[in-house]
């Protein structure tokens, strides 16, 4: 079977899978595993759980390739699958009460490990900035771990897998409006917690 | 546009959403009205400041899922595996050369036949007659409701009919038993032999033990008998409490199609409703409900589910989900990540929470347990 072209979209990969195309396979998992991998860890908040999950959503995708029709979006599709495991893995926790997904990690834990991981790639001249924006950045991952599990799931699938209202409205099973709200809400509850900071008043200008 | 219309559209205008007049129309009031102005400067500055930064995946991810994945294809039933040779193979088949030569084969062959055909080439014509099997279990699903009941109840008594495996897995387990074949030379030991079986598989699934339950009900199934029934029927209550609805509905309707008339029918009839219900598939929920209208012991229940039914689905959400594509909803049973795991006996472990584990965790996973989260 001929090489597949690397710009081909995700719903010909698939097909291109089903018909025992393993490399489709590999280019589907370059693209999709980072950020659903960034996805279901804002929504477990567990590095090595959000490891597994990620590995089992494609390896769900691999059990039931045979009954992906090619209308429906591959991401919708994925997410779909991540997001049930999600839900699943959050009312496991709030039946064991699992330390480390029911208790909200503390400020403290965070900005020391956060500011390792999610520093500013590029070098900064002025320490004081870069403290500053590292400070902003754990506070904005707090505020959408800590947002109601409705409102994150939907900023998540808005801003993470970047779909569309409409397909989180496929994949949260719940009427367009009412993903729209959530995500409203979402929205001005990092805005409540964002608008201190110096990059919120600039980016208001 | 006015503001209260301005707010119903407010996110699609953020995100790009709206169709080209309507976006035109928005963008001309947030230019003439302060307050609008004001709401959409705050939620981009939001969304620009508030832009999630990703983290890499741990080192080696790609390739443990590369790696399980062909492991589990390797794993995957040979039904699946022929599904996909022969998806390929149609790929080739549907070409408009191979259809052409096809049809030229057709007519050249039609054509030898009538050449070949005389008025008096009927010499001698010989008739074979077969007697219809008393009991084939087939038309029963052709009669009319009221009769099919009393029908399948008279039908019921013929155990060979149930043999039919219902999984895949009910085969694997044949295979794996090695004393299965025997049950046929002796039909007193291998009825206490499956009674017992019968009797442990209800004991694993009390016990909370689906996957094992399982395995072991489907192999009472395959070998028919009375409990052929009523075993399916648990198999594919042990498949709810181990995977979740996901995996449980499409078996549940397996049963009712299977034993149709019978108790452990109707049974399965009612968990297949509300398998779907819960994983939100109100549509195949109610066509499972209106099948059990009719059966005395649960048509009160039945109708009582679907009023629930009419009253919890708001028009907007019967549109929502009327507008979801098909694949989308093919796909959900795959995805219902264990919906049903919350029916678990309390305190047991889930016998199966993945449909197939990846396959170097035993090893690793412990190990990434104990790694420090730098994430945090």
């Amino acid at each position: 079977m001929a090489a597949v072209p690397g710009d081909a979209s995700d719903e010909t990969l698939m097909v291109r899978y089903q018909r025992g195309d393993r490399g489709a396979f590999t280019l589907l998992v370059r693209r999709h595993h980072r950020a659903l991998y960034n996805f279901v860890l804002r929504q477990l908040r567990h590095q090595s759980l959000a490891e597994e999950i990620t590995q089992e959503v494609f390896l769900r995708v691999v059990q039931s390739a045979n009954e992906y029709k090619h209308e429906s979006r591959f991401s919708t599709w994925a997410y779909a699958i991540a997001r049930n495991l999600c839900v699943d893995q959050l009312r496991k926790a709030q039946h064991r009460r699992h330390p480390s997904l029911d208790q909200p990690l503390g400020p403290g834990d965070d900005a020391r490990a956060l500011a390792d991981v999610v520093a500013d790639p590029k070098p900064v001249g002025n320490a004081e900035h870069s403290a500053a924006a590292s400070q902003m950045r754990a506070t904005l991952i707090q505020a959408i771990e800590t947002l109601p599990d409705d409102q994150r799931e939907v900023y998540l699938l808005r801003e993470v897998a970047n779909l569309s209202f409409k397909e989180i409205a496929e994949v949260t099973a719940v009427p367009e409006n009412t993903a729209k709200s959530r995500m409203r809400y979402a929205l001005e509850r990092l805005r409540s917690t964002l608008c201190d900071f110096e990059e919120y008043a600039r980016a208001l200008r | 546009m006015d503001c209260e219309r301005f707010d119903r559209i407010v996110l699609d205008y953020l995100y790009d959403e709206l169709d080209e007049l309507t976006a035109a129309a928005a963008k001309r009031h947030v230019e003439q009205c302060a307050r609008c102005r004001g709401i959409v400067a705050g939620l981009r500055a939001t969304r620009e400041v508030g832009a999630l930064p990703l983290v890499d995946p741990p080192e080696g991810l790609e390739l443990r899922i590369l790696d399980a994945e062909r492991q589990v294809r390797e794993r995957l039933p040979m039904k699946q595996r022929a599904g996909r040779a022969v998806s390929v193979l149609a790929g080739y088949a549907m070409r408009p050369q191979l259809a052409m030569a096809a049809l030229l084969l057709l007519a050249i062959g039609s054509g030898l036949v009538f050449f070949r055909q005389r008025p008096n080439d009927r010499d001698t014509v010989s008739v074979t007659e077969r007697g219809v099997a008393e009991s084939d279990p087939e038309p029963l699903s052709v009669l009319p409701r009221g009769q099919k009941g009393e029908a399948a109840k008279a039908a019921a008594p013929a155990p060979g009919l149930a043999a039919a495996p219902l999984s895949p897995t009910a085969r694997d387990a044949i295979a794996m038993r090695p004393s299965a074949p025997a049950a046929t030379a002796s039909a007193a030991p291998a009825e206490a032999r499956e009674d017992s079986v019968y009797q442990a598989a209800l004991g694993a699934y009390r016990a909370g033990r689906y996957r094992e339950a399982r395995q072991q009900f489907e192999s009472v199934v395959a070998q028919g008998g009375a409990d052929a029934a009523r075993a399916a029927y648990y198999a594919a209550l042990a498949a709810k409490g181990g995977e979740g609805c996901g995996s449980a509905a499409t078996l549940f309707d397996q049963v009712s199609q299977h034993y149709p008339g019978t108790s452990s029918g109707y049974d399965a009839t009612w968990e297949a409703a509300g398998c779907y219900e819960t994983l939100g598939d109100t549509e195949r929920a109610r066509r499972s409900y209106q099948a059990l209208l009719d059966e005395g012991s649960y048509s009160a229940r039945a109708r009582a589910a679907l009023a629930q039914l009419d009253r919890a689905d708001g028009p907007s959400e019967v549109a929502a989900r009327k507008r979801a594509p098909a694949a989308f909803k093919e796909a959900k049973p795959a995805a219902g990540a264990g919906v049903g795991s919350v029916q678990q006996a309390p305190g047991s472990e889930p016998a199966a929470p993945k449909a197939a584990p990846p396959p170097q965790n035993a090893e690793s996973a412990p190990k990434r347990q104990m790694k420090a989260d730098p994430a945090f």
